[in-house]
C-alpha cells in the first residue's frame, strides 16, 4: 500500500471501483450488428409465432366479440338505460375510458416527437412501439366517446356541417373542441406513425413472399431510399415532430376543459390543463414500460434491441413525470382545500372518507408514493419486470384518478337530495372490450409491422463511436446531418 | 445506342463518397447519377447537390388553408345562421382561438404528409432501378454510361472499393 493510501484508504477503494468500467457494448448504440442481420432479426420476430400467441389472440378475439361488439350492439338496441349512468352521474366509465386512452396515447408522441426533437438516442429502438400505442389508444378513446353518445347513429350532429335548418354546430363548446382536437391528434399521430414506417416496410417488402409481399409492397409505396425520398421523409418527420407536440398538449388540455369549464366543485380549476397533460404522460410512460417488457419477454431477438439501458432511461423519465404529476396534484388539491367552499369541502371529505376513499388512497400510493420510493434506485429501473410492474400500478392509479374525477366527483353537487353513488353495469363489459381490443390490435400489429425501426437504429449506431481520451475510452456522438 | 445503367454497390460511406467524386471526374454529372441508401445520408457527406424539397412549403400552405378554415368555422358559421344568446357575444375570440389552432395544425400536418407523396411520386409501383441489398444498409450508385465505356467505369468503381459493379435493369419492387 502506498503512503497516500495509508492516509486516504477510501480514496484508494474509490479509485479501484472507478476502474471497473462497464462494457460499452452493453449499450445498443455501441454494439452494432450488420444491417442485414438486424433486418433478419426483426423479420424473424414477426414470423416466429408460438401456439400460445394464437391462444391469447383467440381469447382476446372472443372477448372483443362478446364484450365489445355484442355488448355495444346490445346497448345500441336497448338504449343507455342498460348502463349505470343516471342522475347525478351522467358521465360514467365511458368518459373515464376516453380520458384514460387519450392519456395512454400521449406516450407515443412524447417518446417519438419530444425525444426526437431533443435527440435523445435511447428512444430509437422503441419509438414505433410507443407510436402504435398512440394510434391504437386513440381508437379506443374514439370508440368510448361513441359509446357515451348512446345514439351513435346521430353522431353526425357533431360533424362540422350545418343541419337541415342550416344551423352549424356551436364551435365555442368544449365538446366541439374535443371532437376537432381528437380528430387532429388521431390523424396526425397516424401519419406520424406511418412516415418513419415506410423504409421498414420497404425492408420487409424486400424479404417477404406471398401475401406479405403484396401487403408490404402496397404499403411501402415504391420507396427505394433515393436522396430525394430520404430528404422529403426526414423533413416531414421533423415538421411532424415539432408540430405534433403542441397538438398533443392541446388534446389533453381540451379534454380537461370538458370538466374545468364547468362551475362544479372539484372541476373548476385553472391547473386542470397541465395536470391532465402530466397525468397522461404518467400513464403513457408506465404503459410503454409494460409494452417493452412484454415485447422483450415474448418476441424473438428483442433482447438485442431493448436493453436495460432503455428501461433505465424510461424509469428516469417516469420518475421526473411522477414528480411533476405530484406537484400539480397537490397544487390542485391544496387550492380547493384552502378555498373553504362548502360543496368543495364536502367533495374532499367524500373522497377522503367516503365509500370510494380506498380508490383515492390507492391513486396517491400508485401514482406518487411507489414511483418516489422505487424509481430513484437504478437496480429497480434496470429490472424490466419491476419497471413494468410499477408502470402497471401507475396505470391502475391513473384509471382510479379519472374515475374519481368523473363519476365520483359528479356524485357531490349543490343538490344533496340527488347524491347517489354511481355503479357501472354494462360499462364493465365494454371496458373489458376496449382493453381486449387494444391488446388484440397490438398483438396482430406485432406480426405485421416491424416494431423496431431498424433504419433508425442503424442511423444511430453510425453516429456513435468510442474514442480514446487520455487513458480511457469515452463515448462520442458525431452529427452527420 | 441506348445507354446502359450501371450499379456500383458500396458497403461504407467513405468509398461511396470517393466513388461519386471519381464519377464526377469521369464526366458523370449529378443529374445522371442516383444514390440509393438504406439510411439517410447528408448530401454534404456524399458531395452531392442539395436535394430540393417542397415539403416545408406545403406545410406552410396547409397551415394557411387550415387557419382560414378555422376562421370560417369560428366567425363565418355563426354569421350564416346567428343564434343569439342573451349576454353572450356571437363571435367570441378566446374560444375561437382553440378551433383556429386545431384547424391550422390539422391542415399543416395533412399538407406535410401529402407533400411527401407529391415530392416522392408516391405511390409508385412501376419498375425502377433498385436492388434489395439497399435495405441491408448498402449504398448503391446508379448511373448511365454508353455501352462502349462500361468496362472503363466498371474498373474505376472496382478501384474505388465497390463490392459489386454490374449492369442493371429496372425491377418490379
Amino acid at each position: 500500500m502506498t503512503a497516500s493510501s495509508d492516509y486516504f484508504p477510501r480514496a484508494e477503494k474509490a479509485h479501484e471501483k472507478h476502474e471497473e468500467e462497464p462494457d460499452p457494448r452493453e449499450q445498443l448504440m455501441f454494439d452494432p450488428l450488420p444491417r442485414g442481420q438486424m433486418n433478419a432479426m426483426v423479420m424473424e420476430s414477426m414470423y416466429t409465432t408460438s401456439w400460445k400467441f394464437w391462444v391469447v389472440v383467440g381469447i382476446l378475439a372472443f372477448l372483443v366479440a362478446t364484450c365489445f361488439f355484442y355488448a355495444w350492439g346490445y346497448m345500441i338496441a336497448n338504449g343507455l338505460g342498460v348502463a349505470g349512468v343516471m342522475r347525478p352521474s351522467f358521465w360514467g366509465i365511458f368518459l373515464v375510458n376516453t380520458v384514460f386512452w387519450i392519456g395512454i396515447s400521449h406516450a407515443g408522441t412524447f417518446i417519438s416527437a419530444i425525444l426526437r426533437v431533443f435527440k435523445a438516442e435511447f428512444r430509437r429502438p422503441f419509438t414505433r412501439a410507443a407510436e402504435l400505442m398512440t394510434t391504437f389508444g386513440l381508437i379506443q378513446a374514439g370508440a368510448s366517446i361513441f359509446m357515451h353518445l348512446g345514439r351513435v347513429w346521430l353522431s353526425y350532429w357533431l360533424f362540422p356541417i350545418p343541419n337541415q335548418r342550416t344551423i352549424w354546430p356551436n364551435f365555442h363548446s368544449p365538446l366541439m373542441w374535443d371532437l376537432l382536437a381528437i380528430t387532429t391528434y388521431v390523424l396526425g399521430s397516424t401519419m406520424y406513425l406511418f412516415l418513419p414506417l415506410i423504409p421498414d416496410l420497404a425492408m420487409a417488402r424486400d424479404r417477404s413472399t406471398g401475401w406479405r409481399k403484396i401487403f408490404y409492397r402496397t404499403l411501402a409505396l415504391g420507396f427505394r431510399g433515393t436522396e430525394g425520398e430520404w430528404r422529403h421523409l426526414t423533413t416531414a418527420m421533423n415538421i411532424f415532430a415539432f408540430a405534433i407536440i403542441p397538438v398533443m398538449f392541446s388534446v389533453h388540455t381540451i379534454v380537461s376543459w370538458d370538466f374545468a369549464m364547468a362551475m362544479r366543485p372539484g372541476w373548476s380549476s385553472t391547473v386542470f390543463g397541465p395536470y391532465f397533460v402530466l397525468g397522461a404522460l404518467h400513464s403513457g410512460m408506465g404503459a410503454v414500460a409494460g409494452v417493452l417488457f412484454i415485447m422483450r419477454s415474448t418476441m424473438k431477438n428483442m433482447t438485442y434491441f431493448i436493453r436495460k439501458e432503455h428501461f433505465d432511461s424510461l424509469g428516469k423519465l417516469m420518475m421526473i413525470v411522477s414528480f411533476a404529476y405530484a406537484y400539480f396534484f397537490f397544487n390542485d388539491y391544496i387550492v380547493q382545500w384552502y378555498g373553504g367552499d362548502k360543496w368543495t369541502d364536502a367533495l374532499l371529505h367524500w373522497l377522503e372518507h367516503g365509500p370510494m376513499s380506498w380508490m383515492f388512497y390507492q391513486m396517491v400510493t400508485f401514482n406518487i408514493v411507489i414511483p418516489f420510493l422505487f424509481l430513484w434506485n437504478k437496480k429497480v429501473r434496470t429490472t424490466p419486470w419491476a419497471l413494468a410492474l410499477i408502470g402497471l400500478l401507475i396505470n391502475v392509479g391513473m384509471y382510479w384518478e379519472r374515475y374519481l374525477i368523473i363519476p365520483v366527483t359528479l356524485t357531490i353537487n349543490r343538490m344533496p337530495f340527488t347524491w347517489r353513488l354511481y355503479s357501472p353495469r354494462i360499462e364493465i363489459f365494454l371496458t373489458i372490450g376496449t382493453f381486449s381490443l387494444f391488446i388484440l390490435m397490438y398483438m396482430i400489429a406485432s406480426r405485421l409491422i416491424p416494431l423496431i425501426p431498424v433504419w433508425e437504429v442503424q442511423e444511430g449506431q453510425m453516429t456513435h463511436s468510442l474514442r480514446k481520451v487520455g487513458s480511457t475510452m469515452v463515448h462520442t456522438k458525431t452529427e452527420l446531418e | 445506342m441506348a445507354e446502359t445503367t450501371l450499379l456500383a454497390l458500396f458497403e461504407d460511406i467513405d468509398p461511396a463518397a470517393e466513388a461519386i467524386s471519381k464519377l464526377h471526374e469521369l464526366g458523370i454529372t449529378d443529374d445522371r447519377l442516383e444514390v440509393i441508401s438504406g439510411v439517410p445520408i447528408s448530401h454534404r457527406i456524399l458531395g452531392r447537390p442539395h436535394a430540393h424539397t417542397n415539403v416545408p412549403r406545403m406545410a406552410l400552405c396547409g397551415a394557411a388553408i387550415g387557419s382560414l378554415v378555422g376562421l370560417f368555422l369560428n366567425f363565418g358559421t355563426p354569421g350564416l345562421y346567428g343564434v343569439h344568446v342573451g349576454g353572450q357575444p356571437l363571435l367570441p375570440i378566446p374560444p375561437g382561438l382553440i378551433i383556429f389552432f386545431e384547424m391550422t395544425m390539422l391542415f399543416c400536418l395533412l399538407a406535410t404528409f401529402l407533400g411527401v407523396f407529391l415530392d416522392s411520386y408516391f405511390p409508385n409501383y412501376r419498375p425502377l432501378d433498385y436492388i434489395p441489398e439497399i435495405s441491408d444498409g448498402k449504398i448503391g450508385l446508379f448511373f448511365k454510361v454508353p455501352p462502349e465505356e462500361e468496362q472503363k467505369f466498371t474498373e474505376a468503381m472496382n478501384e474505388m472499393g465497390a463490392e459489386a459493379v454490374r449492369a442493371t435493369e429496372a425491377m418490379q419492387l
